[in-house]
């Protein structure tokens, strides 16, 4: 199964060359998941919510960065919203900026394709407060965006 | 809140209109209904009915144009090939130019110039054409734009001093290039995208997160905007930043400067959309597009009971409530001054044309 992994389009001229937005080395990437990861923990165990949901969703690794970074970054966005109560959701999504919410929608989706490791049902509440605020744009955005997170 | 009048022409029932061109005074239009010809409509009588049926192209026409300058029409398809058709004021006839693109690929997507003497061509072989007619030869000659894109043109739009080109692409990414053409067009430079300006030379990129869809150029050219399929509209005044105006709807396909600060927008949600310019940025205003006022039959409760016993559904209104039924593709000026236009049109996959009064 080794082909599956050769690269075909090594030499040709016609292939296209995707944009690498990244400008971070893996070194820096990792060292800032891990600064998130301890930031979040902490504004959770004071029970800053909103906050820890904010910081958690803010320049993810996304794109080419390592599978092992986005996971754990997944991991604290998780734990993030799974400190939510339902009740305080709405008022959680309206402190976040546009571009963290469209962020939000891309891990919200990335937690639901993994229901044996996240608990789905709380996000689709989330699903469901963010779509209200960010339309169906946001998940347009998810779709298209190559910059997966 | 601003909104706008519609006038709903249904000219097609059960397919789409794939691209359509009116004359300058409106009152004919050409159109492809996802098929290999291209129909002349003529308004008489009130009505809509085919007047001519241009027919040389073998494959799907994919884009047609109709200048307001020079009264020929354009037409591109997936065979390979373009025709510019001249009318015949003795015959009544439409006289038709083979352009040989020489390209491999389909064309995408066509435009007239602002002049009326070149038009660009769009093609999925990463190009596009840059058509002028040759007096000497008697003959439309093609030149490629194609050192800069990477993948199919799917929208072009003329600048206004007739010789830059704005092209969106399947690459995700926006261009402003130069279609300069050495034997008809003067030396000019621009003061907003570069002062020389040969053929294919690359003025501005600018990256989105999705294929471009749509794009157009202010009535001064000094603004060029693009919707993408990332549902966001960007628009720029310079070579290096845009601003990006992210909607919570679903992807633009087209859009129209209908004044230097307003664009009109209109996709996969059905409905054209408003957006202005607030000091340096832009924003979305809201749909000009509230809906037909649903009359309440007398009997409508008696209709419903009726509906739940004979199809178990409880509401069976399977209707947008919208003028348009399905997406619209392209809308495009239909009366009033570049810089403030007051009626526009936008034809969709539901087969009908609307006239929007603002």
């Amino acid at each position: 199964m080794a082909f599956r992994k050769t690269n075909v389009e090594f030499d040709d001229e016609n292939a296209f060359h995707d944009d690498d937005g990244s400008a971070l080395s893996v070194a820096d990437l990792e060292a800032n998941v891990n600064a998130r990861g301890v930031d979040v923990r902490s504004l959770l165990q004071r029970g800053n919510i909103a906050a820890a949901v904010a910081k958690s969703v803010t320049d993810p690794p996304a794109g080419r960065a390592p599978s092992s970074l986005k996971d754990r970054n997944t991991q604290t966005v998780m734990e993030a919203l799974q400190a939510a109560k339902s009740a305080e959701i709405p008022a959680i999504v309206k402190t976040l900026t546009s571009d963290q919410l469209d962020v939000l929608m891309k891990y919200i989706y990335r937690g639901m394709a993994s229901p044996e490791t996240y608990n789905s049902s709380i996000l689709l509440t989330w699903h469901e407060k963010v779509l209200e605020v960010s339309g169906l744009g946001s998940v347009v955005r998810v779709l298209t965006d190559r910059n997966v997170v | 809140m601003p909104t706008a009048t519609p006038d709903v022409h249904q000219i097609l029932w059960g397919v789409p209109v794939t691209c359509y061109a009116f004359n300058h005074d409106n009152t004919k239009v050409a159109v492809s209904a996802d098929s290999i010809d291209v129909q002349i409509w003529a308004r008489r009588n009130g009505a809509w009915e085919v007047e001519s049926v241009l027919s040389q192209h073998d494959k799907l026409v994919t884009g047609v144009d109709w200048s307001a300058a020079t009264n020929m029409i354009v037409s591109v398809s997936q065979d390979l090939n373009a025709y510019v058709w001249q009318h015949e004021l003795s015959t009544g006839n439409w006289k038709h130019a083979m352009v040989a693109l020489r390209t491999n690929r389909a064309a995408t997507c066509v435009k007239w110039s602002p002049l009326g003497n070149k038009f660009a061509a769009g093609t999925g072989a990463k190009s596009i054409c840059i058509c002028y007619y040759d007096e000497s030869q008697d003959l439309w000659k093609a030149s490629h734009n194609k050192k800069h894109i990477t993948s199919t043109v799917l929208s072009v739009d003329w600048h206004p001093d007739n010789v830059l080109i704005a092209c969106g692409a399947a690459d995700m990414k926006t261009r402003v290039l130069s279609a300069y053409i050495k034997s008809i067009d003067p030396k000019s430079g621009n003061p907003v995208w570069g002062d020389k300006l040969p053929l294919d030379q690359l003025c501005a990129e600018y990256k989105s997160n999705g294929w471009v869809h749509g794009v157009a150029f202010s009535p001064s050219g000094a603004s060029v905007a693009w919707v993408a399929h990332d549902s966001t509209l960007n628009v720029s005044t310079s070579k290096d930043s845009f601003v990006t105006v992210k909607t919570g709807n679903l992807p633009l396909l087209s859009l129209l400067f209908i004044s230097e600060d307003r664009i009109v927008a209109a996709g996969h949600d059905c409905v054209p959309y408003l957006f202005e310019r607030r000091a340096s940025s832009w924003e979305l205003v809201n749909k000009l597009d509230q809906g037909p006022k649903r009359s309440v039959a007398a009997n409508s409760a008696m209709l419903k009971f009726k509906q739940m016993d004979s199809r178990a559904q409880a509401n069976a209104d399977t209707e947008l409530n919208s003028y348009h039924q399905n997406t619209i593709t392209h809308i495009r000026p239909y009366a009033g001054a570049a810089t403030n236009i007051t009626h526009f049109v936008t034809g969709g996959v539901d087969g009908k044309l609307v006239v929007w009064e603002l």
